[in-house]
């Protein structure tokens, strides 16, 4: 019964937790332009995920090396820092999104201008950070966000034509009235939003926290292949009701209240008080995994003592770290950059980041000197290079199309 | 391993220790190195690149330290000819600190910079390299001290176990 319980709270901590603001805003956006047209890419991106974080989780618990270690001990000290410098920058970017969301979050549900929420939320992370268990920060953000569960409710009580939805998903392709270079440009934001580099900074290092041995693998396994499907059907619910009611109305989404508003329209005041929490919880979760993830990725190159199970003073560079990427990202939205903006940038540049750390990954699952014989079988080296090619072809696209778009303008 | 109350930590790096003169270091169980060149030296044979740079340095609690950002080598000069027949140079210390710069950029680091751990105090070499005594007893942890000291530990609840 309680093994039950720890499956079961660990697959609702990953479906709560598979969303983020970078999915909450791509998703409305792509669903407002396409439809479901693109709802394909959401299966290749929680495809990917699940063999990434599995493959990262499985390096983790077998070797006892975090991701970032071993990119630097694979690739030496230049290239692992040019590595770090592009994974740590777009991940500061995330944090900056997130944080932001927060921010949003509580100005939905207060009226009160997201200026002055930026400070409360970046210090509501950093005391969690400071104070909270990791078990405790990831089951509760991660059950709060499964309130976001009221976007597939949604969807049904707004009665689609659910032939019609069917459709666009399955006759993928750019509408005639959007150029094709747009609808790519999506697509690989899309990918991006879905597989974040900082869920398997967080994954890996996370197992390491929780002090995961090889017997924790197959719970691992249960929570990443059905949590992170389940996360992603949330994706499309969200992309749904903007196909729904934001694709007739010819509505933009450039904001959260927009995200939103099908949801409100299907429900009323109370799906919106649900939603309101589901992205409060969501992005705050987000938020925490992100700013861990600067910590750890600085800690592990340079080899510092790092982990939310040490005290703080004996993990002191870990913690200061993380203070100071908190301080830049409230330093760069005090200068009243769109959050939603910044959203969009981080999913595009999380594709092209995505290479620098996925390729060291697949090389480590495959040595034996880290893995013992739990090294990568033929089957999983297939599907993962196979989308080692995905992933590159999606990071060398994406600047491009970036410029050719105007940002999917 | 990264466990600070590891009780068994101590059983642990000893079994590691035999381990690393018995066997070849690809860590076959129980497996003997094939017969050996008479010159080459006993016990396990590390690739300094491969095994050493850029590894993970633990204290002997299992707190990370630092990583190996260089290695001081004994009995050879820079740049100058190796006499065949010359005796082998020997590893003397990790390196860390002000090295890492003059690995990502070149040149060196005055004598006086360097951070060094004597390599006798190295415990044990697997995927990370394992020292002998504890990382607050060591120069090339004095910025985590000082940042420990000065900053973290004077916010409330820095000291104290998270909840």
């Amino acid at each position: 019964m309680k093994n039950l319980f720890a499956v079961a709270l660990g697959v609702l901590t990953a479906i709560g937790g598979f969303v983020d603001i970078g999915d909450l805003v791509t998703n409305a956006v792509v669903g407002s332009r396409f439809g479901l047209g693109l709802a394909w890419v959401v299966l290749v991106g929680v495809v990917g995920i699940c063999i990434y974080a599995q493959m990262s989780g499985r390096v983790a618990a077998v070797s006892g090396r975090a991701t970032f270690e071993i990119i630097r001990e694979r690739l030496g000290p230049r290239a692992g820092l040019a590595n770090l410098a592009a994974s740590f920058l777009i991940n500061l970017l995330t944090v900056t999104a997130e944080v932001g969301g927060v921010a949003l979050a509580l100005q939905l549900a207060t009226s009160v201008d997201p200026g002055w929420w930026i400070p409360v939320a970046a210090f509501g992370v950093w005391i969690v950070i400071w104070r909270a268990r990791f078990e405790l920060l990831e089951n509760v953000t991660g059950l709060l966000g499964l309130t976001l569960i009221v976007f597939a409710v949604a969807l049904f009580m707004l009665s689609p034509d659910w032939g019609e939805l069917a459709g666009q998903a399955l006759q993928p392709g750019p509408p005639a009235d959007e150029p094709v270079a747009t609808y790519w440009f999506y697509a690989v934001a899309l990918f991006g939003a879905a597989m974040t580099p900082y869920e398997v900074f967080f994954f890996s290092s996370g197992a390491i926290e929780e002090k995961w041995t090889e017997k924790d693998l197959a719970k691992s396994r249960l929570n990443v292949l059905v949590g992170f499907p389940l996360g992603g059907l949330l994706s499309i619910a969200i992309a749904g009701c903007a196909a729904v009611v934001l694709l007739p109305a010819a509505i933009d989404v450039t904001s959260l209240s927009q995200v939103v508003l099908p949801v409100a329209e299907a429900g009323g005041k109370i799906a919106l008080s649900f939603v309101i929490v589901g992205i409060l919880a969501a992005t705050f979760g987000a938020a925490l995994e992100t700013t861990l993830s600067s910590g750890y990725t600085l800690a592990q190159y340079f080899g510092w003592s790092w982990g939310k199970f040490r005290k703080p003073a004996k993990a002191a560079r870990f913690h200061l770290s993380m203070i100071v990427c908190l301080l830049i990202a409230v330093a760069i939205l005090a200068t009243g950059v769109d959050p939603i903006l910044v959203t969009e940038y981080s999913v595009v540049f999380s594709a092209v980041a995505l290479p620098l750390t996925y390729l060291p990954i697949l090389i480590i699952a495959n040595d034996r000197e880290y893995m013992g014989d739990r090294v990568n079988g033929r089957g999983m080296n297939f599907v993962g290079q196979v989308y080692l090619v995905i992933i590159l072809a999606a990071a060398l696209a994406a600047i491009p199309l970036l410029i050719i778009t105007g940002a999917g303008a | 391993m990264n466990d600070e109350h590891d009780h068994d930590h101590d059983h642990d790096h000893e079994h590691e220790h035999e381990h690393d003169h018995d066997h070849d270091h690809d860590g076959g169980a129980g497996r003997r190195m094939p017969r050996r060149d008479p010159r080459a030296p006993r016990g396990r044979v590390l690739d300094a690149h491969l095994h050493l740079l850029d590894r993970q340095v633990l204290d002997r609690e299992g707190v990370p330290v630092t990583t190996v950002d260089d290695l001081e080598l004994d009995g050879i000069e820079p740049g100058a000819r190796i006499e065949p027949g010359s005796p082998p140079p020997t590893l003397t210390a990790i390196l860390t600190g002000p090295q890492l710069l003059t690995r990502l950029f070149g040149g060196h680091a005055p004598a006086a910079r360097r951070i060094a751990i004597p390599w006798k105090l190295v415990s044990a070499v697997g995927t990370t390299v394992r020292l002998g005594v504890d990382a607050d007893s060591l120069d090339a942890s004095w910025v985590e001290r000082w940042v420990s000291r000065h900053l973290i530990g004077r916010i409330p609840g820095g000291r104290h176990d998270p909840e």
